[in-house]
């Protein structure tokens, strides 16, 4: 299915650095939370749209060698372990004790980790799959899910402890729709520029816009639980705005010409 | 509920699902433009469409007994897919202009058909022939009664804990009901893609020679969902806050 093929090129980009970005924007945006009712949110939901270019850049990577299943296939199953691994490591955090609440995101992003690196092996031993980068390659796309996850979660409910987040959250079912939202955000730049001339710059300048209009999105979700949702829909789609221009200026500036196929003939030839 | 009869059932659950999908008719992206037997599109899509109105069915039958939350999955998974199926085929018959026919057989093993003549050359077959159905509700059987028993398993085991108690004493508990139901859609997408990696992408059903990989996928969801049980217990032991 997937034609991607080949893999393992040069990437413009430093993985090293989304990965930097990923995680200590995700974390810092998470813990942030608590600070300030309006500042913390918007820190957490911004601390997810960087989860979601790490997620992107982590995608590009695995799926450059084709899966054989399409791209978004593994953006699906990376979010499916994030949502099982965030939900567990919250709750498992409250099991420790109420001091031991601010290990508890992190306990779920790597609950999340393993479970990616277990499925990767699987993959790897028993299905026999043959992509180098697989194993790692899933540890960071499921390590970046949960953090999105947890950011988005975190902005709406206004607190990242399980108590508000199943409150809010969870039994609004918003879960299933951060679910579907996040695995778009992070399968779709990949997905729609995978191919021979794929550029991996402007590759997340995609996933930065997917990023920011999912930020818009959750931050009409959270109108009933978090004082900061407008802060959060207008940053993020003044955002997405900015950086779907930048996506849009570097295709045109990639592609040999641009034209406009005029509106099609009045009265169809025979 | 013991911990371990949870994580004994999404073992099962996840086997049963893992298994479903080998039958599902995944014609992915040749299908979409008619050149292979199949729903135009992938597994993580059918499995999908599927599991959630499964999932959806058999949450409308929560506090019933399991068999009938069993049945409530696999009869929602069975119509979507079954809808999913025929209509496809419509567009297949009426709108792409070509006969349902399988290249995988040179009869349909059901109807005894004639396949190969109908085969347009230079393609592997169109649209979805009467085992590729047949085969495909098998699979919407086998995934909505795993789908069914993860949410069981979670909801019941959830549901005694004080902080998802019900509002109201008797009725469901919405929160608990979220949780297992995101639980069980998890599992179904973790599954749906492993044996999808298994059946590298495309396959028509229980004729395609690759259904043969059908042990192979089933370890490998087993040894699967054995780990998200046991992740999954932390839910259980952290709900008494």
């Amino acid at each position: 299915m997937s034609v991607a093929g080949g893999g393992g090129g040069e990437s413009a980009i430093d993985p090293k650095m989304t990965a930097g970005i990923g995680i200590i924007g995700g974390l810092i945006g998470i813990y942030a939370t608590p600070i300030n009712p309006v500042l913390g949110p918007l820190l957490a939901a911004l601390g997810a749209v960087c989860a979601i270019v790490w997620g992107a850049d982590a995608i590009a990577r695995v799926a450059s060698y084709g899966l054989g299943t399409g791209v978004p296939s593994i953006g699906y199953m990376s979010l499916a372990v994030g949502v099982i691994g965030t939900l567990a490591g919250l709750a498992g955090g409250i099991m420790m004790g109420s001091a031991y609440t601010m290990i508890a995101p992190l306990l779920g992003v790597v609950l999340s980790v393993i479970l990616g690196g277990v499925i990767a092996l699987i993959a790897k031993k028993i299905i026999g799959m043959k992509i180098p980068v697989l194993v790692t390659g899933t540890m960071e796309l499921t390590a970046a899910a949960a953090l999105s996850i947890l950011g988005f979660s975190a902005a709406i409910a206004g607190s990242y402890a399980m108590a508000p987040i199943l409150k809010s959250v969870v039994a609004t079912g918003f879960i299933g729709l951060l679910f579907i939202m996040n695995t778009m955000a992070i399968q779709h730049p990949f997905n729609a520029c995978l191919g021979p001339q794929e550029d991996r710059t402007r590759t997340l300048k995609l996933a930065a816009s997917t990023g920011f209009i999912s930020m818009a999105i959750v931050g009409l979700l959270g109108m009933g639980s978090s004082k900061a949702w407008w802060v959060i829909a207008i940053i993020g789609a003044l955002a997405w705005f900015i950086s779907l221009r930048m996506f849009l200026q570097a295709s045109k500036d990639d592609a040999a010409s641009v034209a406009w196929s005029g509106m099609w003939p009045k009265e169809e030839e025979h | 509920m013991d911990p371990l009869i949870m994580i004994g059932a999404v073992t099962v659950a996840g086997a049963l699902i893992g298994g479903g999908v080998h039958f599902l008719p995944v014609g992915g992206a040749p299908a979409a433009i008619a050149t292979a037997t199949g729903v135009g599109t992938g597994t993580a899509m059918l499995a999908a469409g599927s599991a959630m109105t499964g999932l959806i069915t058999a949450a409308a039958m929560t506090g019933s007994p399991l068999w009938l939350i069993l049945a409530g999955g696999a009869v929602g998974s069975m119509l979507m897919i079954g809808v999913t199926m025929m209509v496809g085929n419509w567009v297949y018959v009426w709108g792409v202009g070509t006969v349902p026919a399988s290249a995988k057989v040179t009869t349909d093993p059901i109807t005894k058909f004639n396949q190969e003549k109908y085969v347009t050359p230079g393609t592997e077959g169109h649209g979805i022939p009467t085992v590729c159905f047949v085969s495909g509700i098998i699979g919407g059987l086998l995934g909505g009664i795993g789908g069914g028993l993860a949410y069981w398993a979670v909801y019941e085991s959830l549901v005694t804990l004080p902080a998802y108690a019900p509002l109201v004493s008797g009725q469901t508990s919405i929160a608990a009901a979220m949780v297992a139901g995101v639980f069980a859609l998890g599992l179904f997408f973790v599954n749906s893609v492993i044996a999808s990696y298994n059946i590298g992408g495309t396959i028509e059903g229980f004729h395609d020679p690759k259904f043969k990989r059908l042990p192979k996928g089933v370890v490998a969801c087993l040894i699967a969902s054995i780990v998200t049980g046991l992740i999954g217990v932390l839910l259980l032991k952290g709900g008494v806050f």
